[in-house]
């Protein structure tokens, strides 16, 4: 009776990887069949449209990039007079205010608005709702503060709200700190994994092309209406792309709008952003799985996509169970379709934990970037993975351990920026 | 005459890659047949549609295959004398194990032969204007 009930949820562990595994395979069926059709994307608008924008970037003891990502922002190609720049200062207690404060002085588009410790540290969707009141623009782009952007990034996202339908953009995020050591190399190649493929084939296919949270935008009358960000919520741009597809708005992926950020440079800092991540869209899987399920609005693959999106973090911890269960059965004595069935488990094992792209996903992409020597590390994607299944085991734990004992989820979980990556900028 | 015997090569690499298949089924293990299988499929479906001329593609795929062979060959022969030596408990060390280290070689040459087709050197990020 045991051995049954193991089998059948090792059979059900299997298929659920399986089928992870036949997504990914389809996406990158997807992305190599359009990169032979078209040529690369135009930088060049093909259209005139220049709505007001405002950028938000919330800072919280941000003093040694912020002001590298200000500096940016006086370079941008966008018009001036349609351009607002908003820092959120929140209840920083380093010199972020002062710093950005010396650039609004000098430049009109720059404004800073100070959050002190009673109405600030609450969490980065609480200050962008702050920073949501004070911006006047139709679209709005959240940028982190150790974000460097393409002088015409703005561009480049803008053009898709050409079309009303779309709610919110996102552009892609390319690691610029790769060379420093073996976690941003890995990053690097999640970040190759999620974007060149994942999001590409996702806007490609129709299905779910997701808002980071940076490096993007949204409409704000859309965001206006949803009451703002959800502050209870750990990965609130999940969170807003969930709410924004189910309110019957598009979200697209502008792969050609590249902005450069400082990827985590320890395992330390893996652990501390991947756990959060890891919890917050467990949260939001709670949140929104039935909504998806009932909705009107998506169609059928793009519910399917849309509930493999939110189940993204519990595959780490299923592959865990069905180690465990699939070694318990080796030892019981297994059938037929168990030994055919354990075989894909060491697939998953090669995969990158935030998007279960695996191995063969991740290559192509970074063959698509004309990328060579990182495609060495690839078989070490092993080791991130396995790491990958403690921090998602850990983070489910917390998010029970926190729902009984009613403990608040949100608080400023943030990464520690350095601001010494600027010998990678070579322009 | 060129065409001809380019075509020759092709048809000597299938037939490298269906051999393997062959001994690997009758030689070794039902399990190293499948994970050629799984390359096979990967590799033929995905790589094929890169840029690169056919024959490379052909020849690494074969590689691939005469890899795989060597590689489940030297496991089995391990499994053979662990079996002998630590008795029937290394059969379920053999068999938990086997898959994991057997994807080994998979995901290894695979990022090898996309980093002999990569047309363009590029060894880290740029960053653009």
């Amino acid at each position: 009776m045991i051995v049954e009930v193991l089998e059948i949820a090792f059979l059900f562990c299997t298929l659920l990887i399986v089928t992870y595994l036949v997504r990914h395979y389809i996406f990158t069926i997807a992305v190599l069949r359009k990169d032979k059709k078209t040529a690369k994307p135009n930088a060049v608008l093909a259209v005139n449209y220049e709505p007001t924008v405002s950028v938000l970037i919330p800072a919280r003891d941000e003093e040694m990039v912020i002001g590298r990502l200000l500096q940016r922002t006086t370079q941008l190609t966008y018009p001036r007079d349609k351009l607002q720049v908003v820092v959120i200062d929140d209840a920083s207690s380093d010199g972020t205010g002062q710093i950005a404060e010396e650039f609004a002085k000098r430049y009109g588009f720059i404004e800073v608005l100070h959050r002190d410790k009673k109405t600030g540290g609450k969490g980065k969707a609480a200050a962008l709702n702050a920073g949501l009141k004070r911006s006047v623009g139709e679209i709005v782009f959240c940028f982190d503060a150790d974000y460097y952007p393409q002088r015409d990034i703005v561009e480049k996202l803008v053009k898709e709200f050409v079309d009303p339908a779309v709610g919110a953009v996102q552009g892609r995020p390319v690691v610029l700190n790769e060379a420093q050591n073996i976690v941003t190399r890995l990053v690097t190649l999640e970040r190759i994994g999620g974007y060149r493929v994942d999001q590409e084939a996702r806007e490609q296919l129709g299905l779910i092309p997701q808002f980071g949270g940076t490096v993007g935008g949204f409409r704000r009358s859309i965001v206006a209406e949803f009451g703002g960000f959800d502050e209870s919520m750990l990965t609130e741009d999940t969170d807003l792309t969930f709410t924004i597809y189910l309110a019957g708005y598009k979200i697209r992926y502008a792969g050609d709008a590249e902005c450069y950020e400082e990827a985590v440079d320890g395992w330390k800092a893996y652990w501390r952003q991947r756990h959060r991540w890891a919890r917050g869209h467990m949260q939001v899987c709670f949140k929104h799985a039935f909504n998806v399920v009932r909705s009107r609005k998506l169609n059928l693959k793009a519910k399917i996509d849309g509930l493999l999106l939110l189940n993204m973090y519990f595959v780490p911890v299923v592959t865990l169970v069905a180690f465990l269960v699939g070694v318990s059965l080796i030892l019981s004595g297994a059938s037929q379709l168990f030994s055919a069935l354990w075989l894909f488990v060491p697939v998953s094992f090669y995969s990158l934990a935030g998007n279960f792209a695996p191995f063969f996903e991740i290559g192509v992409g970074a063959y698509l970037d004309g990328r060579t020597r990182i495609q060495f590390l690839i078989p070490l994607l092993f080791l991130a993975y396995m790491y990958n299944i403690f921090i998602c085991t850990k983070a489910l734990l917390d998010l029970f351990a926190a729902k009984l004992l009613g403990k608040k989820q949100v608080n400023w979980a943030k990464t520690r920026h350095f601001g010494d990556r600027n010998c990678y900028i070579m322009n | 005459m060129q065409l001809v015997s380019s075509r020759w090569v092709s048809i000597s690499f299938v037939e490298a890659v269906v051999l393997c298949l062959l001994a690997s089924f009758r030689l070794i293990n039902l399990e190293s047949t499948v994970t050629l299988l799984i390359f096979n499929l990967l590799f033929t479906s995905l790589i094929f549609q890169l840029k690169g001329a056919v024959n490379k593609k052909l020849f690494l795929l074969a590689l691939g295959n005469v890899i795989g062979l060597f590689w489940s060959y030297v496991f089995c022969s391990v499994s053979a004398v662990g079996t002998l030596v630590f008795g029937e408990g290394f059969n379920v060390v053999y068999a938990i194990f086997f898959p994991f280290l057997n994807f080994t070689w998979v995901v290894s040459f695979w990022s090898l032969s996309l980093t002999v087709l990569t047309p363009q050197a590029n060894t880290g990020t740029e960053v653009k204007a």
